[in-house]
């Protein structure tokens, strides 16, 4: 019994997946076929995932007598035809849904994600990973042809919809020509032109991937760059060739941040680590190697010197031209967004002036102002902006000065000698903390809370003061770091230090703002 | 208007023969100009939107007809301008999104229905039930049986339902009842065709004025002590006169089955596609609709005509009911039909089928099983039980594939939307403030349930927020905030919310988000819409015009509101220092702000024509993109719990140093400025800078951009 070819079309809002069920009904009409589609679009367009869903009966008006079938609005789990989305986890969704089948389902998906808002907001890397995505299609479909549609569009100048189509019409899935397809994308407007382009590439993409059997286009993504930055020899005969790539580059930019004497500082702060592990049994010294990472990161925190360098860069400006698509006669503007406050100045001061500064802008707070701070619109591309920018920039020779540098050495310091001594004692242990290292990022408040974790991590977890059973520590601080990533307030991690037997951190002094309320003082 | 209806409103006209292609809802109002309807009201929601949309754009067409058309200010004013149709015979339609619209729209039902209608009224309602839908358990059914008015649930297939439309029309006229007709979402955007007819220019009509009012009638009015006599008519009248109507009219439609014609299948109309989709699986229906079953589809859902079903069921070894929601109040009454005349076919129903929920082509098939098993097991081919067995166990292998389930993809605000920075700015002032207790609202406002913000305690209804405070705000020691949006402020919130608090002299904290549209519903305007003269009127198109209409400003000063800011949503910093004021202040009465900004896709749909035209025609245009550098940005992404703009996103981080991702701003960014204003506001990283690209520029601008060039590449290093 013939029965309607069933499509389920996935989308985000905004993307047309409207108009590319328009376009279907619209050809199958064209080449005088029943076709209907429906959907569920409600606030969904606002940018959400939304299906649509189409059937197409097979057989032409002209040889069905006058008769009309009955086409369904619903998707049927495992008995679809077709799978088609614009996004590999929606792809996936739909698939979990139960509703592609190994032995029916065609699935044509892009290879690109959009990602949703819970995988962005994570503090370290939530994004979902894509491999067991790409296993779900491939188990649950008789065939599938996964594509890079973004690069698609971006080729031809339009919507992922007109892709899509000719994604479609390259499968063979429906009864109809190239020419049906076309017909219904052509007219004079330059965005009916792009729109064609679109199709024909994904058509012809698809039909070569059906030609050749081979449904999973291996998407060129640039090869993770090498290490361009070579060690210098003295420094690599003393460590594992193993680490030498993410060395030359850590040596490289702590020569840049503050020159050789600071490189070599790192260098030999690993050698000690390297000494601390010369007992292990593993020759591949991992303590070592997890720390070679962390430590340059640490060693080259992010202050406003380096930023106003990093700004100031000629490679930046050709950057930011990119990225806005500024065309040759375009005047570019680009304003850089700081908000400076006491504690970054106060950083560049020598500690005693440093503190008096601190204290200046405590009492502020203390009387219910603000801190101080100074929102900025530096402007790069004007002489002045970058002037000051560059001024900046120059006060890298006296960064060593500062109180904020005295206060990182002294932190790294106390790190490195933990790991130093619980490498020692426990070889894993001291691998958990130098994992640590992955705590401390960012600026300002980021980079307290880092800090603060860490140390509460090191001294209250391991070392002589801890409450927890030494065999248990690796475990533990394994498990509180994980923690530590997972929100800003910190309630996971104090959950978890406190389910390790830890003290939970010590509550930080705020202001309070007080609020009247004549209902309490009635009574 | 976010949507233009050109297209459909060429189809609005045509004529005898012509064949219509389009939506389901569209079709439903070439239909009403079909019947000769005289007036049309509504209020916007989905899935209807589109009827009272597309009316109103057709201004031009509906006056040449005499047609006249009202966006009413809530569903309450749709159902009451229905009063029109009880004495004159001029037929009138309205239309709204139910449950929710029906249940506002209540009182007027209710003082429609006891007089009864001489002019035909049909009430179409998007039945928002299932998938997707807000208030997911109710049923219009429930209106129409305690109100005494029609049920039309025609078969999704656009010519039946056209035709239920113009029958619709005679019914409420034979029987004096008002008559609803449901439509499903699904229904509702269906996309198909019909064979249209001409439209009929109503009788009376804007062209053709009613010349007397009627004489005094008692009769006509909801009053003691006639509404006896009312009731009365209801159950003598009315509802005998409207079973005739549907007999014999066969409104309900009757397919004899063949093999298993003993067998029967009795479905809303709503349904039947599904239905015969799932037969198909059991290769118990071809692909027209010609069964092995027989199957009575009750495009009449209200009132039920006992004769029909008896006969249907008095022949039958067994009977499945496939009626969608609960309580099953079909599936009651045809028990007690056949109770009563001791007839002892076998009925099945919800015993066999879940109470709640959409019914899918799968529900429905799980359904047919059960029922399939127990009268004709022989009927069930192998391959379907396999087909539905295997479902779960397939979906129990993607799970086990992916791990941990999916993150989910609601809905957000849209790129450049001015309420997202009134959300950043709120979280900002709550940690100065501590957390406070936020009742909710109907509106995009409500997309900040979700993340990044997760902000909202509840949400009772559209424009209830302020009232809705009423009974936490006196217990708490903190402040409450109420939100609404000025769509809510006009359905609802002046007068339960506004009114009430002012009244009863509460320390209260309304936000009202001032955007000049009801946007969630697709931006129809309002009466704070600003007007065409100030958008025609402004020189830079891209400035919000919302301020140009005063409309909510000098109405809450009229009602007496002493505490009132206006503030323009993106200056993050200042909404964060008013609403901290308006939790502190001293002053104890309602604080009321004004948060202004226009809706973005309103702004974009003006936009992009002028600046079109203005680059076509070489002159000069700013554009503005924001961007993060990428060796700046410290991979904590603090950026985006604060913002959540789809087109602030995340990349690989280009430092192979380091591993978390970094943020980035994609193609589609507006340049709104929200990445700016939270940069400094929340003390982001300084990683965020704004681009501003002059497209044709001066030539004095050129030249002093040349010059400013080549002085910072002589300082710049590589």
């Amino acid at each position: 019994m013939t029965q309607p070819i069933s499509i389920l079309l996935c989308a985000l809002g905004g993307e047309g997946g409207g108009v590319l069920a328009d376009w279907l009904v619209d050809v199958a009409r064209h080449a005088g076929h029943p076709a209907q589609a429906t959907s569920i679009p409600g606030v969904a367009q606002r940018t959400g995932a939304t299906t649509y869903y189409l059937e197409v009966y097979p057989l032409p008006h002209s040889q069905l007598q006058g008769r009309l079938p009955v086409l369904g609005l619903n998707p049927l789990p495992g008995r679809l035809d077709a799978l088609v989305s614009s996004e590999l986890l929606e792809t996936a969704r739909q698939i979990g849904n139960g509703l592609a089948s190994n032995d029916r389902t065609l699935v044509i998906s892009a290879s690109s994600r959009a990602l949703t808002t819970a995988e962005k907001m994570t503090m370290g890397d939530g994004r979902r990973p894509e491999g067991p995505l790409l296993d779900v299609i491939a188990a649950h479909s008789q065939r599938h042809h996964v594509m890079d549609m973004a690069s698609l569009c971006q080729q031809s100048g339009t919507m992922v919809s007109a892709v899509m189509l000719g994604g479609i019409a390259g499968s063979g899935l429906l009864p109809f020509t190239r020419s049906h397809y076309e017909a219904v994308l052509a007219g004079p407007s330059s965005s009916a032109k792009a729109s064609l382009r679109g199709f024909a590439l994904a058509f012809e993409l698809v039909t070569r991937q059906r030609e050749q059997a081979q449904y999973v286009e291996h998407v060129m993504k640039p090869a993770a760059p090498v290490a361009a930055a070579a060690l210098p020899a003295e420094v690599g005969a003393k460590f594992p060739a193993a680490l030498h790539p993410l060395m030359g580059l850590a040596h490289q930019r702590l020569v840049e941040y503050q020159g050789p004497a600071y490189a070599h500082l790192y260098v030999q702060r690993l050698e000690r680590l390297l000494s601390a592990e010369s007992n292990s049994p593993d020759s591949t010294r991992p303590v070592t190697a997890e720390t070679t990472r962390w430590l340059a990161l640490w060693m080259a925190f992010d202050d406003i010197i380096r930023v106003a360098d990093l700004k100031s860069r000629a490679s930046r400006w050709d950057r930011v031209t990119q990225e806005v698509k500024a065309k040759e006669g375009d005047v570019l503007k680009v304003y850089d967004h700081f908000k400076p406050g006491v504690p970054e100045l106060a950083a560049l001061l020598p500690q005693g002036l440093a503190n008096k500064l601190l204290r200046w802008d405590r009492a502020r707070v203390a009387n219910g102002k603000a801190p101080w701070s100074m929102p900025l619109k530096v402007a790069r591309h004007a002489l002045s902006g970058m002037a000051s920018l560059r001024v900046l920039a120059s006060l890298r020779v006296l960064r060593p000065l500062g109180s904020r540098y005295q206060a990182e050495q002294t932190l790294i310091e106390e790190w490195l000698g933990g790991i130093e001594t619980a490498t020692r004692l426990s070889p894993a242990l001291g691998l958990e903390l130098a994992r640590c290292g992955q705590l401390i990022k960012g600026y300002g408040s980021t980079n307290e809370r880092g800090k603060d974790n860490l140390l509460h991590i090191l001294r209250h977890v391991c070392g002589p003061a801890s409450a927890v059973p030494v065999a248990e520590q690796a475990e533990a601080v394994a498990r509180i770091r994980q923690a530590a990533l997972q929100d800003e307030a910190g309630q996971a991690l104090d959950q978890a230090l406190l389910q390790h037997g830890a003290p939970a951190r010590p509550v930080k002094a705020q202001p309070v703002l007080w609020m009247k309320n004549p209902r309490l003082q009635k009574s | 208007m976010e949507v233009s209806f050109h297209e459909e409103i060429k189809a609005l006209r045509m004529g005898a023969g012509e064949v219509f292609h389009g939506e389901g809802i569209l079709a439903i109002t070439k239909g009403l100009l079909q019947s000769g309807v005289s007036y049309v009201g509504g209020y916007q929601g989905a899935p209807v939107s589109h009827l009272l949309d597309v009316m109103v754009q057709a201004k031009p067409y509906m006056d040449e007809l005499g047609v006249h058309v009202e966006a009413c200010s809530n569903e309450a004013s749709a159902a009451a301008m229905l009063g029109a149709s009880i004495h004159y015979p001029i037929r009138g339609a309205v239309t709204w999104k139910s449950i929710v619209g029906t249940n506002v729209a209540a009182d007027a039902l209710s003082n429609l229905s006891s007089p009864g209608v001489t002019g035909g009224v049909l009430i179409v309602v998007g039945e928002d039930y299932g998938e997707g839908a807000s208030v997911i358990q109710e049923r219009t059914h429930a209106y129409a049986l305690k109100s005494g008015m029609c049920l039309l649930d025609p078969r999704p297939e656009l010519g039946q339902m056209v035709n239920m439309v113009e029958h619709g029309f005679r019914l409420s006229e034979a029987s004096n009842m008002p008559v609803m007709m449901e439509l499903r979402i699904r229904a509702c955007h269906v996309r198909g065709q019909f064979v249209a007819k001409d439209n009929q220019a109503p009788k009376l009509s804007k062209k053709h004025l009613i010349d007397e009012p009627a004489g005094f009638n008692y009769m006509r009015l909801a009053h003691p002590p006639v509404t006896f006599a009312q009731e009365k008519r209801k159950v003598e009248h009315r509802l005998p006169a409207a079973r005739q109507y549907i007999a014999e009219q066969r409104l309900n439609e009757h397919f004899e089955g063949s093999t298993h014609r003993h067998l029967g299948l009795i479905v809303q109309g709503g349904l039947y596609n599904t239905l015969m989709r799932t037969l198909q699986q059991f290769d118990l229906a071809d692909a027209f609709g010609v069964t092995s079953l027989s199957v009575l589809v009750l495009n009449v859902t209200y009132p039920l005509v006992p004769g029909e079903l008896v006969n249907f069921c008095k022949d039958k070894s067994a009977v499945l009911l496939l009626e969608e929601g609960q309580p099953e109040y079909i599936e009651q009454e045809l028990a007690l039909m056949l109770r009563r005349l001791d007839l002892q076919t076998p009925l099945h129903g919800k015993d066999m089928l879940p109470s709640g929920g959409e019914y899918t082509a799968e529900v429905m098939a799980q359904g047919l099983l059960k029922f399939l098993d127990r009268h004709q097991a022989d009927a069930v081919p192998e391959a379907t039980r396999q087909w539905l067995a295997t479902n779960g166990e397939r979906r129990q292998q993607v799970q086990s594939l992916l791990g941990s389930p999916l993150p989910a993809r609601p809905p957000s605000m849209c790129i450049g939307c001015p309420e997202r920075p009134v959300f950043s700015a709120l979280k900002l002032a709550q940690q100065d403030v501590g957390p406070v207790h936020i009742s909710g609202d109907i509106g995009c406002h409500a997309l900040a349930t979700f993340e990044p913000f997760s902000v909202g305690h509840s949400i009772l209804g559209y424009g209830m927020s302020l009232a809705s405070r009423a009974g936490v705000s006196p217990l708490m020691k903190r402040r409450v905030l109420s939100v609404m949006g000025d769509g809510g402020f006009w359905h609802n919130g002046l007068l339960t919310g506004v009114q009430s608090a002012l009244f009863n002299g509460d320390d209260a904290v309304l936000l009202i988000f001032k955007n000049g549209y009801t946007s969630a519903t697709g931006t129809q305007d309002i009466i704070n819409t600003p007007t065409d003269i100030a958008k025609e009127l402004a020189g830079d198109k891209r400035q919000s015009m919302v301020h140009t209409n005063q409309t909510i400003e000098s109405t809450l000063k009229g009602l007496g509101v002493q505490w009132l800011r206006t503030v323009h949503t993106y200056e993050v910093s200042h909404m964060q220092a008013t609403l901290t004021e308006a939790f502190t202040t001293e002053f104890q009465g309602l604080k009321v702000i004004v948060a202004e900004g226009e809706c973005q896709l309103e702004r974009q749909r003006r936009i992009k024509p002028w600046l079109a035209s203005l680059l076509s025609k070489g002159k000069r245009v700013e554009r503005v993109k924001y961007g993060v550098d990428e060796d700046v940005c410290n991979g904590d992404h603090a950026c985006i719990r604060l913002s959540g703009c789809p087109t602030l996103t995340l990349k690989d981080n280009p430092d192979p140093l380091k591993v978390d991702p970094v943020a980035t701003v994609i193609d589609g960014c507006v340049g709104c400025g929200l990445c700016g204003e939270n940069a400094h506001a929340a003390t982001l990283c300084p990683s965020f800078y704004r681009a501003e690209v002059v497209q044709n520029p001066k030539l004095h601008e050129r030249l002093w951009a040349r010059w400013q060039g080549l002085a910072t590449r002589w300082l710049q290093p590589a």
